[in-house]
């Protein structure tokens, strides 16, 4: 820091636009710890909907698994087995978009699209149990809460990257420049403060030896 | 009706019968382990088949492909002693799980299997032993060329017409259900061979199963809103109780409640018993879970079987014979269900509601 301050020049000039720039640095400060208020907010918010999302997939997965090993019982696993050989299969695809947020943030929207409707059971109806079709039915249901689970995750991790980036942004400026404006704002100050000591003092001299002078001048 | 041509099946039937395992003792085997379970088949009819499954090879699919064919050599051995007009009927009946075989090699062949991997899920059943599907897996390429080489039996004809359908609409069930539709065909038209006590019979036992597979048929497929054309390619209008009529009747019915009361009409004006009992229940009950309507239909056919043999005398007509046939099926079923429950630890009130059993 001393290296820092040798290189400043004490004059009144500068100590205006140190003062200036401290005060901006300030209000950058505030503003950022309102903002990551905000993001803590929504991020809390987020948080909040991942907790009854996860229990509502998991209780789905876990019917539709029983449904299926219930399948299983009912006709037999090797039976199942064949049938799930040549069951038609869902195309499903996933659009990945972008909308604004808080701030001006861009948070993915993904949603999950059925490519080809299925018009009718997937599995022949005259060979298969019912709970195979309803346990298909749970799996394709719980998709939609992966999707959505996966939209808030990467919503969550985004934000949680923006909000370290404003606190390593505020704590720069709370930790290293504030500290150091005040450094050399203070120095400047000092130095000020001793040159006009010693303007005054030589000019009280000065003052002196001119009264002097006179006196002499005058006898 | 000639009695006597049962002379020889009627003893066979009837010692095969009392080894039929209780409810009770089927339910004592909810919740127990595998090892548990085939050391108290070891004990019952099911010996020799459970004895070939080894001890480190114990699953719920060995255990259950010997449960299967012990099945399959039982009724081969029933066949065997039964009159020549009966066996036409056993082997129509039989031809459900012939085609079982014809099903599981035309699957293998669209899921691209190797042989080896393809006969592990066949059981060989009537004209298609074990050879014979292997040599048809061998020599085909694909689902075309199974066809062609089933054409020596009936389903060859029939896969070639549905062969058309299945190019068009690329649905692969359509040909399963081809073979299904024409099982179910075959076996009425065997019960038109009869006559007499044994015809009315055939036709209440094996009428209230079709109809069982149509109302299945039916309920499962409102569920998923397909459409009544589509339904009516699933459907099997043989039945006297649910014809054509009566199935359109109940496929128009807007929820399970209204479709199970146009059945109840249906049954009580053609004054059949069985099926007023079977379908009141499903009435009295409201349930709204077509896994639990299943069941409860399922468990109508086991309570008909049971009534049969009590409301006809046992020997003599051919009431015992499907009686057990049947009987034996859904203890099966039953013994599937406990084996792969507790394979998959499954709580054993969830396992004793999917069990079909008398009450």
């Amino acid at each position: 820091m001393s290296v820092e301050l040798a290189s400043v020049h004490p004059t009144r000039l500068e100590l205006i636009r140190l003062r200036h720039r401290k005060a901006m640095a300030d209000g950058i400060v505030d503003i950022l710890k309102k903002e990551v208020d905000a993001l803590t907010l929504n991020l809390l918010e987020l948080v909040k909907k991942i907790t009854p999302l996860r229990g509502k997939m998991y209780t789905t997965l876990r019917e539709a698994f029983t449904l299926f090993v219930e399948a299983q019982m009912t006709s037999g696993s090797k039976r199942i087995e064949e049938a799930s050989l040549v069951a038609q299969p869902i195309d499903f695809k996933i659009s990945d978009e972008q909308k604004k947020g808080l701030l001006g943030l861009m948070f993915p929207v993904f949603q999950l699209i059925e490519g080809n409707q299925i018009l009718g059971p997937r599995f022949n109806p005259l060979d298969t149990p019912a709970n195979l079709d309803e346990s298909s039915s749970k799996i394709k249901d719980t998709l939609y809460d992966i999707v959505k689970l996966a939209e808030i995750q990467e919503s969550i991790k985004i934000l949680l990257e923006i909000i370290a980036t404003k606190k390593r942004q505020m704590n720069r400026l709370q930790f290293k420049i504030l500290p150091e404006l005040e450094a050399t704002i203070r120095y400047i100050e000092l130095i000020l403060e001793e040159t006009e000591r010693q303007d005054a003092i030589r000019v009280r001299v000065l003052q002196r030896k001119r009264k002097e002078l006179a006196l002499k001048r005058g006898t | 009706m000639c009695a006597w041509k049962y002379k020889r099946i009627m003893p066979k039937l009837t010692v095969d019968k009392l080894k039929l395992m209780k409810p009770k003792r089927i339910t004592g085997l909810v919740g127990m382990s595998l090892h548990h379970i085939s050391s108290v088949l070891e004990n019952t009819s099911y010996n020799t088949q459970i004895s070939e499954v080894r001890s480190k090879e114990l699953t719920s699919i060995s255990l259950e492909g010997a449960l299967l064919k012990n099945f399959i050599k039982t009724y081969e051995e029933i066949m065997e002693l039964s009159p020549k007009d009966v066996r036409l009927l056993l082997s129509a009946l039989l031809m459900k799980f012939e085609v079982n075989c014809v099903k599981a090699m035309l699957r293998a062949k669209k899921a691209e299997l190797s042989v080896e991997e393809a006969m592990k899920y066949i059981i060989p059943a009537g004209r298609l032993d074990e050879a014979s599907c292997r040599k048809t897996l061998e020599n085909s390429e694909s689902i075309a060329d199974v066809i062609d080489l089933l054409s020596d039996l009936e389903y060859g004809s029939v896969l070639e017409k549905a062969f058309e359908v299945y190019l068009e609409q690329k649905i692969f069930y359509l040909l399963e259900v081809a073979l299904d539709r024409h099982v179910y065909y075959k076996i009425w038209k065997a019960i038109g061979k009869f006559w007499g006590l044994d015809k009315k019979i055939a036709r209440t036992v094996i009428g209230l199963e079709i109809d069982s597979v149509n109302i299945k048929t039916i309920l499962r497929c409102k569920a998923m809103g397909v459409s009544e054309n589509q339904i009516r390619q699933y459907l099997i209008p043989v039945s006297e109780v649910l014809g054509e009529k009566e199935l359109e009747e109940a496929m128009s019915g807007l929820d399970i409640q209204s479709t199970l009361n146009s059945l109840v009409k249906s049954a009580k004006h053609a004054l059949a018993r069985d099926h007023q009992y079977v379908f009141a229940e499903l009435q009295d009950l409201h349930v709204t879970s077509l896994t639990t309507l299943e069941t409860v239909l399922d468990r109508g056919l086991v309570e008909t079987n049971l009534r049969i043999i009590k409301r006809y005398t046992p020997f003599f007509n051919i009431g015992l014979l499907l009686a057990f046939l049947n009987l034996k099926w859904f203890e099966i079923k039953n013994l599937r269900t406990i084996i792969r429950g507790s394979e998959a630890r499954v709580t054993p009130d969830r396992v004793e509601k999917l069990l079909i059993l008398q009450r």
